[in-house]
């Protein structure tokens, strides 16, 4: 095939997409565009930030909120693998894509937050283990690349490639348990990075216990993704309904949650110090945070809700909406000194919009062209097509057993 | 993190005495000569009284806070020298992820910018509000006070300190801290009777003595306990935790499988066909 011809296929199958996908090409495009200005004017002229104001809207929504957001893959993982509720296996693929399009734009969004996006690369040679961001930066990179080889078996598959399949197999186990632990460390230090910010995070957010609280948090919000997602692609995109299998997750949503929950209040009222109620704007924007977490807890617990994939849906859609707020209260209302403010500017919110549609539009881009929903591992033939390896009799079942 | 040093008494130390300061505003002169840094469009009042530059910012590492006040029947001045205060055990330094701040051992906290990567941790770390971002540029690199260490390290003052004519005492922290008191215990109704700085994040380079209360004139209030141990309660359970959840999921999985893989075993010895190595 020519150049002209691919070009043309392309072309046809782009104009083929559903308006919506289009409309998802546009916001990406306009965020590129914006990113472009940020590189030649400046972050003083793109954003709202100045020396009062260090990190807003980049970090509060492309680090600190989607790093947490992204947390299905692990959490999923953890719990078919290594808890072995086997049955939830066909959640996993869908959550590790979408871990892996998370974590891939948490990686854009520093290198468009970084002064010096050139030196990324210095963390892995300046090292400085008393800080939390290199912690992270070390963390993010190692986990990209576990979520890329883990997102690498439907890839194989669609192209039939046997033999790094069942490699991939064979590191299966090993990538879940690296995949936790490496997921355990950096969403805790996310809330490690506020435990210097002494005298400045307010003390509704500001206790020792915040890293625990991050990396709890970011488990209930993991599984509240995978519940939404699969609803969603079942209504809009003609997925196979998992609903059965999001029931099951809906009893351990309610149990983590409300684990949650009390560690909060209890940190709240017994380790934090300083007067809480002393500014009515945070206060409320606490009450929402806490109030939006507390109602799926009450909905989750009755069986006829979880048994009712809309009501499902929106339980999970409120605990994703409080673990939002409570990002954004610790990195930016939270840390706003009384007076002061900040909103973003028009630019970083078309950057932080187009990076939302970026990642649902590449999860709908994937799950169109590869085999992320239709994953149900034991109809998958793994056997080698040679006489490599004779004992065929137990393929797809490798993993298991490392 | 630089742990050059244990022992802050010997590192090098400002004593600044606010109630001798006249607000010439010499020393920010004399700052952005040594260091070469561009002159701002500033107009009066812009800030607070006539303080100008109204703010620290990327061209400008110290600056005189200007406070009115009335003080029987008079008008007044009081005046702040803000500037970094090159902390013992700086907050900076310890969340650099690339370890770009050092606390050097004669007690300038010193900024490499080859190794900056603009993160701007630093900025959100720092308890007094120091570092600042070259917002202007493209691709922006952190400034702050150097403790004018290309001198101190030449045995020379620092720029503000030799050129201040009153206020400024350069010399040995322990010293310092030692002649504030005497100052404090010679003439107890012109000072506060507290000193800023001796213990404000576990101890700074940067010793203040001042007739007003320390809030009034703009100072913020700080944390005595040094800033790097927050971070560290919490980070230096990190190896633990990591071979913690590691083995212990490894474990789980490793009892979870176990069942599945006896019954394989079991399956395979009764039909026969299974190789030897499974």
């Amino acid at each position: 095939m020519t150049a002209a011809k691919i070009t043309q296929v392309v072309v046809d199958e782009v104009k083929g997409y559903h308006n919506f996908v289009k409309f998802l090409i546009f916001l990406v495009g306009a965020a590129a565009l914006a990113s472009a200005i940020r590189f030649i004017f400046g972050l003083g002229v793109t954003t709202n930030l100045n020396d009062t104001f260090p990190w807003g809207l980049w970090i509060s929504f492309d680090v600190v909120t989607a790093v947490p957001l992204a947390a299905g893959a692990f959490t999923l993982g953890a719990i078919v693998h290594c808890f072995h509720i086997k049955k939830l296996e066909p959640l996993v693929r869908p959550a590790i894509v979408t871990g892996f399009l998370g974590y891939s734009l948490v990686c854009v969004g520093l290198l468009l937050d970084l002064g010096q996006p050139q030196r990324g690369w210095h963390t892995m040679v300046y090292w400085n283990p008393h800080s939390p961001m290199f912690e992270v930066s070390m963390c993010i990179m190692a986990y990209t690349t576990v979520l890329f080889l883990e997102f690498l078996s439907p890839v194989c598959e669609k192209f039939g490639y046997h033999v790094p399949l069942r490699l991939l197999r064979t590191i299966e186990m090993p990538l879940v348990v690296l995949a936790a632990s490496i997921s355990t460390l950096h969403q805790s230090s996310l809330g490690t990075f506020f435990l210097i910010a002494v005298d400045k995070l307010h003390p509704l957010w500001y206790n020792p216990l915040l890293p625990l609280l991050f990396w709890v948090s970011a488990m209930c919000a993991g599984m509240s993704i995978i519940t939404v997602e699969a609803t969603m692609s079942h209504k809009y995109m003609g997925q196979p309904d998992e609903g059965e299998l999001l029931e099951t997750l809906a009893k351990i949503l309610p149990c983590v949650l409300s684990f949650y929950l009390a560690l909060r209040l209890f940190s709240l009222f017994a380790l934090s110090e300083g007067a809480l109620w002393d500014r009515p704007g945070l206060t409320a924007l606490f009450v929402l945070e806490i109030v939006a977490l507390v109602v799926p807890v009450l909905m989750l617990a009755q069986k006829k809700v979880r048994e009712n994939g809309r009501q499902r849906a929106t339980a999970a859609w409120l605990v994703i909406f409080g673990v939002v707020v409570n990002r954004f209260n610790v990195s930016m209302f939270g840390m706003e000194a009384p007076g002061t403010s900040y909103y973003p500017s028009f630019l970083e919110s078309v950057v932080t919009i187009g990076i939302i549609a970026a990642h649902i539009l590449f999860f709908v881009l994937i799950a169109k062209y590869f085999p992320i929903f239709e994953h149900h591992p034991e109809t998958v033939d793994y056997s080698l097509p040679d006489h490599f390896h004779k004992t065929d009799n137990n393929h797809g079942h490798v993993g298991n057993e490392a | 993190m630089s742990s050059e040093n244990k022992d802050f008494g010997k590192n090098k130390a400002f004593l600044i005495d606010m109630t001798k300061c006249t607000g010439c505003r010499g020393c920010q002169v004399a700052c952005k000569q040594w260091n070469q840094l561009d002159a701002e469009k500033t107009k009066f009042f812009t800030g607070e009284g006539y303080q100008n530059p109204p703010l620290m910012s990327e061209y400008t590492f110290t600056r005189i806070k200007f406070r009115d006040y009335e003080k029987n029947g008079q008008n007044e001045f009081a005046f702040y020298k803000e500037m970094c205060m090159h902390c013992n055990e700086p907050a900076c330094a310890s969340v650099c992820p690339v370890g770009a701040f050092v606390k050097t051992k004669e007690g300038p906290v010193t900024y490499d910018a080859k190794r900056c990567i603009g993160c701007r941790f630093c900025m959100v770390a720092c308890p007094f509000g120091v570092p600042k971002y070259e917002w202007s540029k493209a691709f922006p690199l952190v400034r702050k006070c150097t403790g004018c260490y290309s001198r101190v390290k030449e045995g020379k003052k620092p720029a503000c300190a030799t050129t201040c004519v009153s206020a400024i005492t350069y010399g040995p922290r322990e010293e310092m801290i030692k002649e504030a008191e005497k100052r404090i215990a010679a003439r107890p109704e012109k000072y506060l009777k507290k000193l800023y700085g001796a213990e404000e994040a576990g101890g700074t380079s940067v010793i203040y003595l001042t007739a007003l209360p320390f809030d009034e004139l703009g100072f913020k209030h700080v944390t005595k306990r040094p800033l790097p141990s927050y971070t560290w309660q919490a980070l230096r359970l990190v190896p633990g935790i990591f071979l913690t959840v590691g083995s212990s999921l490894s474990l789980l999985s490793w009892f979870t499988h176990r069942k599945e893989r006896i019954a394989k075993e079991e399956e395979m010895r009764k039909s026969g066909s299974a190789p030897k190595e499974g």
